[in-house]
């Protein structure tokens, strides 16, 4: 399998006043093409600054950070968005639709960042993605007229639409009950496994953590190693890992 | 590209209505928009009608003047009296090369000038006659219309004047009295007086009064007359002008009483509001005044000024009593008996009981005032078809009369109640030139008249000492100083009234007319709307002809009118900038809450891939298109507030404002500059003050989509 992302020994600094507090302090870690992956870790790991460093929407301060095979280190800024735009899908926490517009516009929107495809083209992809969530029939429908779950459909929608190589997730069923967020998950992994596309996301529910192909474990800024579900599972419990942990 | 602003315009369009924010931002924007199209709507059209006004009724659309003129034009006048202005003296050279202008109607020749005018002495009017009939009853005088008057006619006249006199001294020694109850004004009251007026209201002085009449008429003359003040000294404004080419050239202008000057006659025609206002006899005045509130509506019985004016009529009969001789007074008494259903016999109080008008009788009083009383009296001082002798100083600083005969009195159309324009009365231009000291035609005519019977020669100052002491210089050309000879002066008794005659009736050829000095000159063009242009023209004219002159616009002809127009455009653009720079530091801060508000969509938007170009144009075209909606909304509610303005017009709240109005109501005009003004300005009010909350948005950072919404 070839390596979408490659992230070797990096450090993120960040400065609050006098203080420098280091979030991540030496990571590797490579992410196959077609992975499941699932950053788990307590809060204050570095589980957001990672996924935040793998999004080019922050860069490392020092290590390389390699994302569908360019340096992000070495990219301007409009360059950066420009990667974002066309590889890399984003699922957040809190949904982030824009809330002005309807279901329908929220998804076609990042298409009409990348002004590639005619209209009707734009249209056909939407309603597509729409099904696949099954939100077709709530096109028409705002944010505020959507349940959590909902939303986050749109927002997994949202991040598919371009056809990215990554799709990025940080906590993504932190705000919906254990049922929804089970059903959200698994709408991402029918995805992953339908598409092909590669979903890292960040979460510190052992439940979900169980739908990864892998678990990369992290605390105090550093990988503690990556995982089984199961072998997560048993840490999430308290329990010595069955096997030492393989960090690739 | 398309698909994208129509994205942006959606997300604007859903913002506008999402936020309260926007609609305090909008409001504001609306009101703005209103405030400035009705506002600078009214202001417009002031500026416009008062450009009519100022247009129509003395500056034409340019005015010329030379250009070795000390001050600069000002037509209305300015601080520290009239201009001082070179005269033009190739006026029909100039006249010649702009009307070859393609723009230019007519070149109409001006000067504007002031003089001093006295309207006669009720006594000393009274004491000539008086004279007169004596003059005629000894035979010294052959005045045609008194000698057709038979010896008992006669008699009867020199009665009736004598109780004229008599009328006026019992009126004088009222005044006397009056005065001296009042401690402080009897010191005031001249001992002299007192006595005189003692002497000539005893019976023993018209006892005595056919001995010696003369002696008694001197006396009289002498001591009394100077004691009746009513006679006054007039200011009156003019402009000398070609009175035929004034009235074609100023369309607005008509005659409201009597009839114009005769084309090429010399004439007067007084401004007809001056006329009512200064020459008119107080009383009939204040009735004219009353008269005019009342029919708008207004009531005596609660209206100060009104009541004001009824009173000055009760108390203030002096003028009428004294203007009326023994037979007229008889008239008067026997008119106002049965009208006012008295037996009382002193005029004065009849006249006092008359003029104590309320609302209910004054329609009555009114039109009996001008049917019984007003043929008994010299309504005006100075009378249609009177010769009006004008005092004005020349250039050169002495004293010049000229004596005109009054055809009429004129109003613009539109301004008949514009003290501004109904201030400035018309002289023909042949008479200024007499009036302001420069030779005529005329003048020169007889100057070389009285060279040629005197044998003299004029002499110029620098020539003077050769040509009296010494060497032959040729030729002697007749330079005359303005006022060298004075024709009024010269001639005396008959002959100066053959000259007045001969004057008066003299009919002047346009070639007379346009030669001569001039002061300045109104140019009338057919597109006013090109004046700037030909403006330049007629300056490039000037010279390439080398006509020495200066060419400026109306506005600015028009001095400090002309600045009242710019102080008023100051005030707009200061008031309308205060009002725009609070809009634009509320809209500021409005928009930085927006932004920071808003810092997770950005965030969220940056981070799916949108670039900062993006995140500006989205801030940018909401301010846009939120200027576009609210400055629309305040667009047409400020025409629609016009429109409506329009329909009933905004009446001139009082006399002056009827020349800043163009006439007695203001109808302003919705047009489409302003509104495209406000719109354009509006819109860069919202971009402005949006620039800097824009640019804050596009720093937003994408890691703000990952922070958790609060």
């Amino acid at each position: 399998m070839d390596a979408i992302v490659s992230i070797r020994d990096v450090t993120k600094d960040f400065h609050l006043g006098e203080t420098v507090v280091q979030a991540l302090r030496g990571v590797t870690l490579t992410v196959q093409k077609g992975e499941f992956l699932s950053i788990a870790g307590p809060s204050g790991s570095g589980k957001t600054t990672l996924l935040n460093l793998i999004g080019c929407v922050d860069t490392a301060t020092t290590g390389v950070v390699e994302v569908a095979g360019r340096n992000t280190a070495s990219l301007s800024e409009r360059a950066l968005t420009n990667l974002r735009l066309n590889t890399i899908g984003f699922i957040f926490q809190s949904f982030n639709l824009v809330s002005v517009l309807n279901v329908f516009q929220n998804v076609e929107f990042p298409l009409l960042l990348q002004n590639k495809l005619t209209a009707g083209e734009r249209k056909k992809r939407v309603v597509s993605l729409l099904e696949q969530v099954g939100l077709h029939t709530h096109m028409k429908h705002r944010p505020n007229e959507l349940s959590g779950g909902q939303r986050q459909r749109v927002a997994i929608a949202r991040a598919l639409v371009t056809e990215p190589l990554i799709v990025l997730a940080d906590e993504p069923t932190a705000n919906l009950d254990s049922a929804t967020g089970e059903a959200i998950i698994d709408l991402m992994k029918a995805l992953n496994q339908t598409r092909g596309t590669t979903f890292i996301f960040s979460t510190h529910d052992h439940k979900v953590m169980r739908h990864a192909n892998a678990v990369v474990r992290l605390a105090d800024g550093k990988v503690l190693g990556r995982e089984t579900p199961a072998e997560a599972a048993a840490h999430a419990l308290g329990q010595e890992p069955a096997k030492e942990a393989r960090a690739s | 590209m398309i698909d994208r602003l129509a994205l942006l315009v959606r997300i604007a369009a859903r913002n506008l209505l999402a936020s309260p924010i926007n609609l305090l931002i909008g409001g504001l924007l609306f009101a703005g928009t209103l405030i400035f199209v009705v506002v600078g709507g009214l202001l417009d059209s002031v500026n416009q009608a008062m450009a009519r006004s100022v247009v129509g009724s003395l500056a034409g659309h340019v005015q010329i003047y030379s250009a070795k003129s000390k001050d600069e034009l000002a037509l209305f006048g300015q601080m520290g009296g009239d201009p001082e202005l070179a005269a033009m003296t190739e006026f029909p050279k100039l006249k010649a090369a702009l009307e070859k202008i393609p723009n230019v109607q007519a070149v109409v020749p001006m000067g504007l000038s002031g003089a001093l005018i006295t309207s006669g002495n009720v006594v000393d009017r009274t004491l000539e006659s008086l004279r007169g009939l004596y003059r005629a009853k000894s035979g010294e005088r052959k005045d045609p219309e008194l000698a057709a008057l038979s010896p008992e006619e006669l008699e009867l006249r020199i009665e009736s004047e004598k109780a004229h006199v008599r009328q006026i001294i019992k009126v004088l020694r009222g005044d006397v009295e009056k005065a001296s109850k009042d401690l402080l004004d009897a010191r005031a009251v001249d001992p002299e007086n007192v006595a005189a007026l003692e002497r000539v209201s005893s019976p023993a002085f018209w006892d005595g009064f056919d001995a010696d009449p003369y002696g008694s008429l001197e006396f009289l003359e002498n001591r009394i007359a100077p004691q009746v003040t009513d006679a006054s000294l007039l200011f009156l404004r003019y402009v000398g002008t070609d009175l035929d080419a004034f009235q074609q050239s100023f369309d607005r202008m008509r005659i409201v009483k009597g009839e114009p000057v005769p084309k090429g006659h010399r004439g007067f025609l007084v401004a007809d509001l001056f006329y009512e206002e200064q020459m008119k006899l107080k009383t009939a005045r204040r009735l004219d005044k009353i008269k005019d509130a009342l029919a708008l509506g207004r009531k005596i019985a609660t209206d100060d000024e009104l009541k004001r004016y009824v009173k000055e009529n009760r108390t203030q009969t002096r003028d009428i009593v004294l203007q009326l001789d023994g037979l007229k007074t008889r008239q008067a008494v026997e008119a106002l008996q049965p009208f006012l259903n008295s037996a009382e016999d002193d005029l004065e109080l009849l006249l006092q009981k008359l003029f104590s008008t309320t609302d209910e009788n004054f329609a009555a009083r009114y039109e009996f005032f001008y049917a019984k009383l007003a043929p008994l009296l010299q309504l005006y001082r100075v009378r249609l078809g009177d010769t009006l002798t004008i005092k004005a100083f020349t250039r050169t600083g002495y004293i010049q009369n000229v004596n005109v005969k009054v055809y009429g009195t004129f109003a613009f159309t539109g301004l008949e109640k514009s003290p501004l324009a109904g201030n400035t009365s018309l002289m023909d231009i042949m008479s200024f030139r007499d009036l302001y000291g420069y030779l005529t035609s005329d003048k020169a005519a007889e100057l070389k008249e009285l060279q040629q019977e005197t044998g003299a020669k004029a002499v110029s100052r620098e020539d003077a000492e050769a040509a009296l002491f010494g060497e032959e210089t040729g030729d002697v050309v007749a330079e005359a100083t303005p006022g060298l000879i004075d024709v009024d002066a010269q001639l005396t008794g008959t002959g100066r009234k053959l000259h007045q005659e001969d004057l008066a009736r003299r009919v002047y050829s346009q070639e007379e007319i346009d030669s001569g000095v001039v002061l300045n000159a109104a140019v009338m063009l057919k597109d006013a709307r090109l004046l700037d242009a030909t403006l330049a023209e007629i300056n490039r004219v000037g010279e390439a002809e080398h006509l020495e002159i200066r060419a400026v616009s109306w506005q600015k002809a028009s001095g400090l009118l002309g600045q009242i127009i710019g102080v008023f455009r100051v005030l707009l653009f200061v008031g309308v900038a205060i009002i725009f720079f609070i809009a634009m530091v509320i809209i500021n801060n409005a928009m930085m809450m927006a932004t920071i508000h808003r810092t997770q969509t950005i965030g969220t938007m940056r981070a799916i891939g949108a670039q900062r170009s993006l995140v500006l144009a989205m801030v940018l075209v909401e301010s846009v298109v939120l200027g576009l909606v609210f400055g629309g909304l305040g667009m047409a509610g400020g025409a629609a507030v016009l429109a409506a303005i329009a329909a009933t017009g905004i009446p001139a709240p009082n006399d002056v404002m009827y020349f800043f109005f163009s006439g007695p109501r203001l109808v302003p005009a919705v047009t489409v500059t302003p509104l495209v003004i406000a719109q354009v300005l509006v819109l860069f009010v919202t971009v402005a003050s949006t620039l800097f909350p824009a640019w804050v948005a596009t720093r937003i950072s994408p890691l703000r989509a990952m922070q958790a919404e609060d």
